[in-house]
């Protein structure tokens, strides 16, 4: 099906960047609690922090009071001298004590910041968030997985929620601490010199310009790299992929060419990129240097005259270390709001996804279902305008079998995908039984229906839980009873472990006629009144396609049958056949009958058709027995 | 030529880190910078002012605040910051191009390994592709090669560099205070311990972390794959509850992960803290009974930092050294990989043939003592159709694998217009050989590219000629934007009847002498199917060619049908020939289409 993957897919209406903050704010606002116990946390820790810095500034002045005798008084914080009796080495150990009480605190207190934050990212937001899109995601419809491939499916639970659930850690939470860490050091600055802070400050502006303005730059730099080297992955994977066509047209010379060439694009690449990258840190500690400089000859003189203790110009030095280090993350903390709306897009977009198709309030559940399917007047398209099915009318009676014959694209597995409704009908209704698909138990309607794909996905579970997929809770005699009748029991009963080998991831090995096979005995296990088979043989070895027909064909006795199929002696078996053109049934009946028409059924009858020498060599040679 | 005596063996994917550093490996690695010595060289000599400039610039720091603020020398500060701001701007302007050359000398060894590998896979036969998974060779090409940039172009210099500071700040402290010093290097195994410690269970826990996260992803693959089956079987609830539980085991992995640097990093932090109180005690009371001068005491609050900053990050180095090193082996593990055999280095090109293939009393296997074709031997005349039919397994494909000597016979011979296999050079051969798979293979990339690979110099008429003369031009223009339309991963999907008319030209534009063709198993809608039978009539006419046939009209066309079980031809002769027989084929042929003979008409 030529879907054209668009990753803005069905919700077309974009959310804007405000709308998507609020949803994000309002989402945040479920784990204040926690949020606001992780910043209680970092509050006090950055209190603790800057106490220790002065601890070590006040050590400085008391030896410095005590070694040269004209220096200034020591100025303790909030008139907390210590008692006059105390001598210099008594008040030295109390400051050391102090500062390791301090540390003490300090680490328990980090200890639990990092498991607080640690729950609220991975035991609530992440796995709430992973739950909650699997959870809409089995439930979608079809639709939504023609539109998206897979990868990006995949991403969305996987990375996407990473990124959103960043907005809460690494915007929310990151922010919040930079804020007051700056407010923070900058009144403390400014509490012990407002002309020193000033003029240590004064560089902060262009480290913050700096910071933004190589992000910016940074960030497409290292999305275009990311794709060329994508791009040389894919060249070496595909030479590998199709290594039988590379060597047999003695290609290798050319291919290795093309991802040598791929190979330099990727190093140009680099190189663009390493001068601006390795000019980037230097700068960084320039500028931060730089203000350790303007600190030291502006601090330095006031030191010098008295107006500033030598300890207070330590922890300024301490203090601006640490001011520089918030204004970097100033442009991390943007950097990840961009990524978490854009993660958060994503992730929103299959939240509010509309689950097309879901049982109604009042569902009809009748006793049993006997199998007459009933289409009037369907018309069905996968996107406006582009009408897939046109005026569908049918009636099978229980029991019968329907065969469905059309070009790629007639809309032939189209029409079987609307009875277990994987879609609904655009106009027109479906009924069975008499009873409107949309009325019916949409749990009791599928697992009355019993599904066999073009190309049947089993899963990396055992045979036994393969073939149990639609019941989980069958007996083994029962899984057993289904494989016979789908002509698989023989050859389970022969694999390593029997029926609990465990598959292979796409269960490469089984044979496509093996797989299939399974996939039979897995519908049947439903017991289902109705019987679904898209083209069941496709995928599977001619050699091995009979077994495949054996077993739909004990499968399909006493069930309502829809089987899309291009092979003759399949469409001979029907009861009565339907060919498909552009979403319109042209040609309907029995096999006798469309043969005398000169339509489509029958030029696809000719095509395959045993011809006539083949048939009398055959029945006339010496073969003894039948098929 | 003889078959290599190493057996290429798979190669192992065990991520299990090595447990100590293989000098032989780096050296192979470091041969590698060969090519780029004087940039290595030059590194070098930076990488030694690095070491000598950071200590140099906290010293100086130091010695303006201890000294010339702490006695009033307001003229020695501007002196000393002077010289700080000189020192300060050589140390950055060093650190660009310590940075630059690094990045670029990892990256020169990076992109050579890259070609190195990619030209060994491309000597390595087919065989080597059948027994590899591609995530396998992704990996040895992203995840490995990065690591070992790692290696290359951080790690060794890196270290110097940490190792210099510690060595010049320890010198430094050692001159000012030997007793403080001593304190300061007690504290030194207590914290390398303590990281060594939580560095090895920390490791564990990721691994687990990562382990859990792998289930977590592979179990929403098939269920976004799978998501047809797990809909229409109403399977949405257990499904829920099992990825609930893997969800469950993930966040408790993190968890655990978490816990563990919870621990760690405020002990580390403590650790820093106990030192500077054990500093501010011990040194102080030197101080104050005039042993040092409070200037020392200064000093030894920067430069003790200096000192401990490296641990962790030489911890870090160590870590990454080793991760390299598991990258190296098994990028070198590959490339070492003999060919299972290559051309004799006599073999000669294969001149212009006529196209006429023969087996004579071949034998072969895949797997010493497991045979797969017993005693083979016909003989295909120039243009001749020869179809080979038999159930999966049977011998088909690998008797078409010979004939493209993309494997060699283990006994008996292949003989291209009566040149031994052996004796020719695979691409002179492969020049006059042209295949259609049976997956239809396309690159990504245009229409156009994927025909081309047939002959890569022909011109935009040739290439008309070739579909002109398959009668599929109009197809081909059908598609969006004709034989400029994108296929595979970026592009739209092409219907299996499309893909398969790229592939019959490609196969046209190559015109070879020798044809190879795995028909496609899956059926297409009957018009396609008309219009490919036409152009495959047009494909093979005039060719040798070598069909696994799966279409009727196919079959009835080849001028000899080879029929195949367990590994010998059971059957030959034509089709008329073979339906009197009444044997091995006409059993098959009956089954084929649908045990419709005898019996109902057509």
């Amino acid at each position: 099906m030529d879907v054209p993957e668009r990753d803005a897919g069905l919700s077309n209406q974009q959310l804007s960047n405000t709308k998507l903050i609020g949803r994000l704010l309002r989402m945040s606002w479920q784990y204040r609690a926690v949020c606001l116990q992780v910043l209680g946390y970092q509050m006090v820790l950055l209190v603790l922090g800057v106490s220790g810095l002065t601890l070590s500034g006040l050590t400085v002045d008391v030896l410095r009071k005590t070694l040269q005798p004209g220096a200034p008084a020591v100025r303790w914080p909030w008139h907390l001298s210590p008692p006059a009796s105390w001598s210099p080495f008594v008040i030295l150990c109390v400051l050391g004590g102090a500062v390791l009480a301090m540390a003490a605190v300090r680490a328990v207190l980090n200890y639990s910041y990092a498991i607080a934050a640690g729950r609220l990212i991975h035991v609530q937001i992440v796995p709430n968030l992973r739950a909650a899109i699997f959870d809409k995601m089995q439930r979608l419809s079809f639709r939504f997985f023609d539109a998206h491939a897979s990868g990006t499916i995949i991403t969305r639970v996987t990375r996407d929620v990473q990124l959103l659930r960043s907005f809460v850690d690494g915007v929310l939470i990151q922010g919040a601490i930079m804020i007051v860490s700056l407010g923070l050091y900058f009144v403390y600055m400014l509490l012990k010199h407002p002309g020193l802070t000033a003029a240590s400050l004064s560089l902060t502006p262009v480290l913050w310009g700096l910071t933004t303005w190589y992000s910016r730059w940074a960030q497409p730099a290292y999305a275009r790299n990311a794709q060329l080297f994508d791009e040389m992955i894919l060249t070496m994977a595909e030479g590998a992929d199709g290594a039988q066509v590379v060597k047999v047209f003695g290609r290798e010379k050319e291919e290795h060419q093309k991802f040598v060439d791929k190979n330099q694009a990727v190093r140009d690449q680099q190189r663009r990129i390493f001068l601006r990258s390795s000019l980037y840190s230097p700068a960084v500690h320039l500028i931060s240097q730089s203000s350790v400089a303007v600190l030291l000859l502006y601090g330095g003189w006031l030191v010098i005259h008295g107006q500033l203790s030598l300890g207070d110009l330590i922890v300024f030095a301490g203090l601006l270390q640490q001011f520089g280090e918030q204004v970097r993350t100033m442009a991390t903390v943007v950097n990840t709001l961009q990524q978490s709306l854009s993660g958060a897009r994503r992730v929103f977009e299959v939240l509010d996804t509309p689950v097309e198709i879901e049982s109604p309030v009042n569902a009809t559940r009748p006793q049993r279902i006997q199998g007459n399917v009933r289409f009037e007047d369907v018309h069905f398209g996968f996107r406006q305008g582009a009408q897939a099915l046109r005026g569908i009318d049918l009636d099978v009676q229980p029991g019968q079998c329907l065969a469905i014959l059309g070009e790629t694209g007639a809309g032939k597995s189209t029409l079987i995908s609307l009875i277990p409704r994987f879609y609904d009908p655009s106009r027109g209704r479906i009924s069975i039984d008499g009873v409107d698909l949309r009325r019916l138990d949409l749990e009791m309607l599928r697992r009355n229906i019993g599904v066999v794909f073009q190309q049947s996905l089993l899963f990396s579970i055992s045979v036994a839980d393969n073939i149990a997929f639609g019941h989980p809770e069958a007996s083994r005699e029962q899984i057993i009873e289904a494989a016979k009748i789908a002509r698989a029991h023989e050859f389970i009963t022969a694999l390593p472990k029997g029926y609990d080998t465990i598959l292979e991831e796409s269960a490469t090995n089984l044979s496509g006629g093996q797989r299939q096979r399974i996939a039979i005995a897995r519908a049947i296990m439903l017991k289902p009144a109705i019987l679904l088979l898209d083209d069941p043989t496709t995928a599977v070895d001619p050699d091995t396609e009979h077994e495949v027909w054996q077993a739909i064909e004990s499968a399909t006795s006493g069930r309502t049958t829809f089987v899309v199929a291009n092979r003759l002696s399949t469409l001979k078996r029907a009861d009565f056949i339907v060919v498909l053109d552009e979403g319109r049934i042209v040609e309907q009946g029995t096999h006798a009958e469309l043969m005398r028409q000169s339509g489509l059924y029958r030029r696809t009858a000719d095509l395959q058709a045993v011809d006539s020498v083949s048939q009398r060599l055959l029945s006339g040679g010496a073969f003894s027995g039948g098929a | 030529m003889k078959l290599a005596a190493t057996v290429a063996v798979a190669l192992h994917d065990d991520d299990e880190l090595p447990r100590r550093l293989d000098y032989s490996v780096i050296g192979r690695l470091l041969a590698y910078t060969h090519r780029y010595a004087p940039l290595r060289n030059k590194l070098l000599v930076l990488v030694l002012a690095r070491a000598i400039q950071t200590p140099l610039l906290t010293w100086l720091t130091a010695k303006v605040i201890s000294g010339s603020i702490a006695h009033g020398d307001y003229s020695k500060v501007c002196l000393g910051v002077a010289g700080f701001l000189v020192l300060e701007l050589f140390t950055e302007a060093v650190f660009v191009f310590r940075m630059h050359l690094a990045l670029r000398l990892g990256e020169a060894v990076v992109h050579d390994l890259r070609n190195e590998l990619h030209r060994h896979m491309m000597e390595m036969p087919l065989s080597f592709f059948q027994q590899t998974k591609v995530g396998r060779l992704i990996s040895r090409m992203t995840s490995d090669v990065d690591n070992l940039r790692i290696g290359v172009q951080d790690v060794a210099f890196v270290s110097m560099i940490q190792f210099g500071t510690m060595v010049i700040s320890a010198l430094l402290m050692a001159y000012y205070d030997w007793m403080l010093f001593a304190v300061v290097l007690a504290m030194v195994p207590v914290l390398w311990w303590l990281i060594e410690y939580f560095r090895g269970k920390m490791i564990l826990a990721y691994k687990r972390v990562q382990a859990s996260f792998s289930r977590v992803t592979a179990t929403l693959a098939e269920s976004v794959r799978g998501i047809r089956v797990i809909q229409g079987f109403v399977r949405q609830d257990v499904n829920g509850g099992l990825f609930g539980g893997l969800i469950h085991d993930h966040s408790r992995n993190n968890m655990e992960a978490v816990k563990l640097s919870a621990v760690f990093q405020p002990l580390l932090e403590f650790n820093g803290q106990l030192f500077l109180a054990v500093l501010l005690v011990v040194g102080g009371y030197r101080a104050l009974h005039g042993t040092i001068s409070l200037e020392t005491l200064i000093q030894f609050l920067f430069l003790s930092n200096l000192f401990f900053g490296p641990v962790p990050v030489l911890g870090r180095q160590y870590n990454n050294a080793l991760t390299a090193m598991a990258g190296a082996e098994r990028v070198f593990e590959l490339l070492d990989m003999q060919p299972e055999w290559s051309d004799d280095p006599a073999a000669k090109d294969l001149p212009e043939i006529k196209g006429r293939v023969q087996f004579r009393h071949l034998n072969f296997e895949y797997v010493p003592g497991e045979p797969v074709l017993h005693d083979i031997n016909f003989t295909a005349e120039p243009g001749q159709v020869t179809a080979l039919v038999g159930h999966t397994g049977s011998g088909k494909s690998s008797i078409i694998k010979l004939v493209a000597k993309l494997y060699l016979p283990t006994s008996g011979e292949v003989l291209i217009d009566g040149h031994r296999v052996e004796t020719i050079s695979g691409l002179s051969l492969h020049r006059q050989i042209g295949t259609v798979p049976q997956d239809n293979f396309l690159f990504s990339g245009t229409v156009r590219e994927n025909i081309l690979l047939g002959r890569t110099a022909a011109t935009d008429a040739e290439v008309a000629q070739a579909l002109d003369a398959l009668d599929v031009r109009d197809l081909i223009e059908e598609l969006p934007q004709g034989l400029d339309t994108q296929v595979g991963e970026k592009g739209v999907n092409l219907s299996l009847g499309q893909r398969q008319i790229v592939c019959f030209a490609r196969a046209m534009l190559a015109n070879p002498k020798i044809l190879i063709l795995d028909e496609a198993t899956s059926s297409v809608d009957p018009v396609t199917e008309e219009r490919l039978q036409s152009a495959l009539m047009k494909l093979l006419e005039g060719r040798t060619s070598f069909v696994i046939a799966h279409r009727l009209s196919t079959i009835r066309h080849a001028h000899a049908i080879l029929v195949m079980e367990r590994g010998r031809i059971a059957e030959r002769g034509t089709h008329e020939e073979l339906c009197l027989h009444g044997g091995v084929y006409a059993d098959l042929y009956r089954q084929f289409i649908g045990g419709s003979v005898p019996g109902a008409a057509a």
